[in-house]
């Protein structure tokens, strides 16, 4: 019964790790996009939704964070 | 000095000098400006970034006087823009970069004066960026030379300009930039920015000097006399390998040039006139300039790329604009021009 529920709870732990550490990447990479969709989008506003769109796209990474979660909570339960 | 950069600080400035880049006059719009007379360069302009400075000049100005303070004035107000909205190492790389401009409107000041111009004519060529404000130099306009010279105490620049009266002037413009390179290669890169722009200004260094060995060996002034007008720092032509090109006669010195990392864009000069070739050094330098700045796209030197590129746009329409007002020919106008 205890091993069950620590094997629950490390469980737990992997989803949320899948998340936030992809979250975190994500983070790292829209930096860098979004300093540049600013920077473009000040000087001409054309650039909004093209930069919002470049901006998202390491939001992906997320996504797949996000799955790997999922399969963990609802798989492995 | 240490300082850090952040990818995301060079990403916002980079983007933003890209989307500037864009708004230059594209280099085949110069074929149709050629073929326009001086009111409709004008009128062109007009529908361009430098609307906004010739519509508030045009009260005041008319003819190519208007089309001069217009651009003097956009290309400050557009390298105090870069300056402003940058931040971090690249705000400290550009501002040191554009201390030139502080050498330039000093020497206004100062050629103003002695040549006895109006202060309202001083104000209109001064270019509002560098180290001090358009008040100050304002400020100094009235005072006499010896005063304006006293003002600079203290700072690198006193020494050049304390010989102001025994010396030509253009011998200490010369003093001044050596002093202004001097000061921005005094810096000890140790990380790849300053790195970049190290090498930049050493490039740059280059293109002036071989400028100088050039003009000044086509009128036969002495390699001792040469020497005393070279930058040292250069990238490739230290003031050793300058004083072994200076000591060289015209055909050596072309033939010597082989090599340098410039030489792929100034191959097979054999053309005499020393503007042709000058502006042939200055297209090189260029591509290179744009070479490097694809090859570190987060760096500083997409941002100096457009401050030269946007120089030498202002350069060609205010060669273009009083070309064509004093009826100069096309042909000759248009080898003049430096079309990337």
């Amino acid at each position: 019964m205890a091993e069950d529920a620590i094997a629950r709870g490390l469980i737990a732990v992997g989803a949320g790790l899948a998340v936030g550490i992809a979250g975190i990447g994500a983070g790292i990479g829209e930096s860098g996009i979004g300093a540049a969709a600013v920077g473009a989008t000040a000087e001409d506003r054309s650039f909004f939704g093209l930069g919002i769109l470049f901006t998202v796209i390491p939001e992906t990474i997320v996504i797949f964070g996000l799955v790997i979660a999922f399969i963990l909570m609802f798989a492995f339960h | 000095m240490i300082l850090k950069s952040k990818k995301s600080s060079w990403a916002y400035i980079v983007a933003r000098v890209k989307v500037m880049k864009r708004r230059l006059i594209p280099s085949e719009e110069y074929r149709k400006l050629l073929n326009m007379d001086f009111n409709e360069i004008v009128r062109y302009l007009e529908e361009t970034d430098y609307k906004r400075e010739i519509d508030e000049l045009a009260y005041k100005y008319s003819g190519p006087r208007l089309l001069d303070y217009a651009l003097t004035l956009n290309l400050g107000r557009t390298y105090k823009k870069i300056q402003d909205v940058s931040f971090g190492v690249a705000k400290y790389l550009i501002t040191e970069y554009l201390r030139r401009w502080d050498i330039w409107n000093i020497i206004n000041v100062i050629r103003g004066k002695m040549a006895g111009v109006s202060a309202e004519e001083i104000e209109e060529s001064l270019v509002p960026i560098g180290e001090y404000t358009i008040d100050f130099y304002k400020s100094l306009i009235p005072k006499e030379i010896d005063e304006i010279v006293k003002t600079f105490e203290g700072t690198p620049y006193y020494s050049a300009l304390s010989k102001i009266g025994s010396e030509p002037l253009s011998i200490i413009e010369d003093e001044l930039y050596k002093i202004y390179y001097q000061k921005l290669l005094k810096e000890r890169p140790n990380e790849i920015a300053l790195k970049l722009f190290m090498d930049f200004i050493r490039m740059e260094i280059d293109i002036k000097n071989i400028k100088t060995i050039l003009r000044l060996k086509r009128e036969d002034v002495s390699t001792d006399e040469i020497m005393k007008r070279i930058i040292p720092g250069g990238f490739e032509i230290t003031e050793r390998e300058a004083a072994k090109l200076s000591a060289m006669t015209w055909d050596e010195l072309i033939k010597a040039l082989e090599g340098y990392w410039f030489w792929k864009g100034i191959e097979g000069i054999t053309d005499k006139s020393i503007s042709r070739i000058e502006i042939k050094f200055d297209k090189a330098w260029m591509e290179i300039v744009a070479k490097r700045a694809i090859n570190y796209p987060l760096s500083i030197l997409p941002v100096l790329q457009y401050i030269v590129l946007k120089k030498i746009e202002v350069d060609n329409l205010r060669t273009l604009g009083w070309g064509k007002w004093q009826g100069i020919p096309n042909e000759e106008i248009e080898e003049q021009l430096v079309i990337l």
